[in-house]
């Protein structure tokens, strides 16, 4: 033990002394700006697992471990957000990890907040980069000074590019995938809140019936005005009785909001019923996988690419679940986290590369980017036999 | 890359909780940062425009090295690994003897109790066939490992349309390794949506359920069960916050549960314990996102950075492979 202790020292020192040093560097710069020549993922994703073993096999303090570990991200980082990759999302905490000890998890809060803070004290650094630092979780169970950091970086590099650094922090997937239902049920069970006679006014084309029935009743056309603008059930039916060519006209039109709307078949069946009746919604046939990805943390940033778990465990453990599911390549790599380094990621960045010049040349062997395609038929298949 | 004087002065900072002002970290790592985008850029390509030409020549040249080096790493370890797994293929074949197959799994510390696997539909015209038979063989050496459940995603789910035959052949396949009908397991065969295909249960046997998924059964059944739930919303039979994870779970889960509880006993456990995916590296095509939040993953080509897109052959080698790992072992040279 202390012989490899003593060689460690001592490779340590020749690796820190300047020349070496910068001939890492450059070598370094060299590799990034070659692979920049290449495709490059625009998403990557990283599970940054194994900072407690680390520590404990180097026999330091757990803490000092998550410290190693955010050096290894900014490492990482400075790695991707200079080859090109557009965001990078790591999963920092999750829901789960409140149940560990109470000393590491406020241990864990603490490093968060000191870290966020120093990044929205150097808000113009981050933004040499570009990258925007975006929070995905549950904001309601941090305490209330982490949240204030939380806000306070999120808010000081919202203005940067279009680099984005998405963290994962109080976060699952589960979690996220239930919100995003709760969000969507939620948009769909909010009525249409244009009374629709005021949309009739704008929409409807010119009628015939409608115009001749105008002429003839000229004095009662401040009456008719006044009716389309209010949308109760009552006035609605008084009404009918009196003027049968606007009733025609009501129906109509109604019909031709529907189908410009996509409304609920409930609306569609029955035309003549006024909105406050029952109120309109637009009908859940419309909801698709594209808008459940809407309502996802994780909307608006390009597909994800390639996933990484560092430490050898295979599993997914709860993230990014939804986003991994289709081409995704998800790398599982024995490295702990806080030695993670460009020299594990090369090997990952460049099988990813030689994989996608591949399809690119010929892309029938490869069904990445023919695979919307024939998804998109496989899914009118399974509707069609469902019907 | 920071330098190790500087990584000490940060460090160091960080221990006596912000020793350094703001001022003195940032420039400690301004040398550090790439040029300031938003200073006029005007003069800087014309000064050096050589050296800018130079600096992308070397970087196409260096992308073109590291990919020569890279492919070549990547044949021999390919190479290495054929032969690797040829030897494996001869040392562990099952034979189709039961009793090796046991054997094989006998040392393991944990098996899978819930197996799932991603198969490919390849584009020869024999392809269903091909698959059909590779579900047959997992079918075999699950059930003589002594797994209980067995699922098998296939992308496209040609298999779900023909479940009876596909019975029929795993029966026949079952036959070929144990022999005579009343020694063979009691095999139910379902999808979601559709009913258990399978022998009446034998209580004296072992039981191996399968089920069958597709792509559908994946982001598809959320989106349904989103219709579902909005309707419901719409229609005041249920509040957007009575949404919650334990709900979507059992809803989920029951879909591919639902139809075993009715014909039969046994109960699938919906969350697999290992998912093995027979394809160059590790993709999940599609596989359903939810149930997969604590399944270890193993990808039986992945050693080899494979780059062709068709899925990797069935082999025993490779299905053992996967189910020592899980076991945390090493596989050997040698029964």
């Amino acid at each position: 033990m202390p012989g490899s202790m003593h060689m460690s020292r001592l490779r340590n020192w020749f690796l820190s002394s300047p020349p070496a040093e910068y001939l890492i560097t450059s070598l370094k710069e060299l590799l990034i700006g070659a692979l920049q020549q290449g495709p490059i993922p625009q998403h990557v994703a990283f599970v940054m697992d194994g900072n407690r073993r680390f520590a404990r096999s180097h026999g330091i303090e757990t803490v000092e471990g998550h410290n190693l570990g955010f050096e290894a991200l900014a490492r990482i980082l400075e790695v991707c957000y200079k080859s090109g990759v557009k965001v990078v999302t790591i999963y920092a905490f999750s829901i789960e990890n409140f149940k560990r000890s109470k000393f590491e998890v406020d241990a864990l809060m603490e490093i968060a907040k000191v870290k966020l803070s120093q990044m929205a004290q150097h808000g113009d650094i981050l933004d040499r980069y570009g990258a925007r630092v975006d929070v995905l979780g549950r904001l309601d169970l941090l305490k209330p000074d982490v949240l204030e950091a939380v806000n306070k970086a999120v808010d000081m590099t919202s203005r940067n590019g279009d680099r984005v650094l998405n963290i994962c922090f109080p976060y699952t997937s589960r979690d996220e995938i239930t919100s995003a239902i709760r969000h969507t049920v939620d948009d769909y069970s909010t009525p249409i809140q244009q009374a629709p006679s005021t949309a009739h006014a704008a929409r409807t084309p010119f009628s015939e019936s409608h115009i001749t029935q105008n002429i003839r009743a000229q004095t009662k056309s401040y009456d008719t005005n006044s009716d389309s603008e209010s949308t109760s059930s009552s006035s609605a039916q008084e009404d009918e009785h009196p003027r049968n060519g606007r009733g025609i006209y009501e129906s109509g039109s109604s019909f031709s909001s529907s189908t410009t709307l996509h409304l609920g078949p409930e609306s569609k069946g029955s035309p003549h019923r006024p909105a406050s009746e029952s109120p309109l919604y637009i009908s859940p046939e419309t909801i698709t996988r594209q808008t459940l990805n809407d309502h996802m943390l994780t909307k608006g940033t390009p597909p994800l690419d390639i996933l990484v778990r560092t430490s050898g465990v295979e599993r997914l453990s709860d993230f990014m679940l939804w986003q991994t599911h289709e081409n995704t390549e998800i790398v599982f790599l024995e490295v702990m986290w806080p030695e993670f380094d460009l020299w594990h990621f090369l090997p990952v960045l460049l099988g990813w590369q030689r994989r996608i010049s591949k399809a690119r040349q010929d892309p029938d062997a490869e069904g990445d980017f023919a695979g919307e395609e024939t998804d998109m038929r496989l899914r009118q298949g399974g509707k069609a036999k469902d019907i | 890359m920071v330098s190790q004087r500087d990584r000490e002065l940060l460090r160091g900072d960080l221990r006596a909780r912000s020793k350094l002002s703001t001022a003195d970290r940032e420039s400690l790592l301004k040398s550090y940062l790439p040029e300031d985008l938003s200073r006029p850029e005007r003069r800087r390509p014309h000064k050096t425009p050589i050296r800018s030409f130079f600096k992308s020549q070397l970087h196409h040249l260096a992308y073109a090295l590291t990919h020569i080096i890279f492919g070549i790493i990547v044949r021999l370890l390919q190479a290495y690994h054929a032969v690797v797994d040829r030897v494996f293929a001869i040392v562990y074949h099952h034979h189709r003897t039961p009793e090796l197959i046991r054997k094989d799994v006998r040392g393991l510390k944990r098996l899978p109790r819930h197996l799932s696997t991603i198969l490919t539909l390849r584009k020869e015209d024999d392809a269903l066939a091909v698959l059909m038979d590779e579900v047959a063989e997992l079918a075999a050496w699950s059930s003589c490992a002594g797994i209980p459940q067995l699922s098998i995603y296939e992308k496209t789910g040609v298999l779900k349309s023909c479940i009876p035959a596909l019975h029929q052949i795993i029966t026949t396949k079952l036959a070929s390794y144990y022999g005579s009908p009343d020694q063979q397991p009691n095999l139910h065969l379902y999808a979601p949506h559709h009913p258990v295909h399978g022998s009446t249960t034998n209580p004296g046997k072992s039981t191996l359920t399968m089920l069958l998924l597709s792509s559908t059964d994946g982001r598809e059944t959320i989106v349904d069960l989103t219709k579902t739930l909005a309707e419901m919303s719409q229609n005041g039979k249920l509040s957007p916050e009575d949404i919650t994870p334990e709900l979507v779970d059992a809803e989920i889960s029951d879909i591919t549960t639902q139809p075993l509880t009715a014909g039969t006993d046994t109960v699938l456990k919906p969350e697999p314990d290992l998912l093995l995916v027979f394809s160059p590296y590790l993709k999940l095509d599609g596989y359903p996102p939810w149930q997969i939040r604590l399944t270890e993953m193993y990808c039986t080509g992945s050693r080899s950075h494979g780059v062709n897109g068709d899925g990797e052959a069935v082999e025993y080698q490779g299905y053992m492979r996967g189910l020592w790992h899980f076991a945390g072992a090493q596989m050997r040279f040698g029964r």
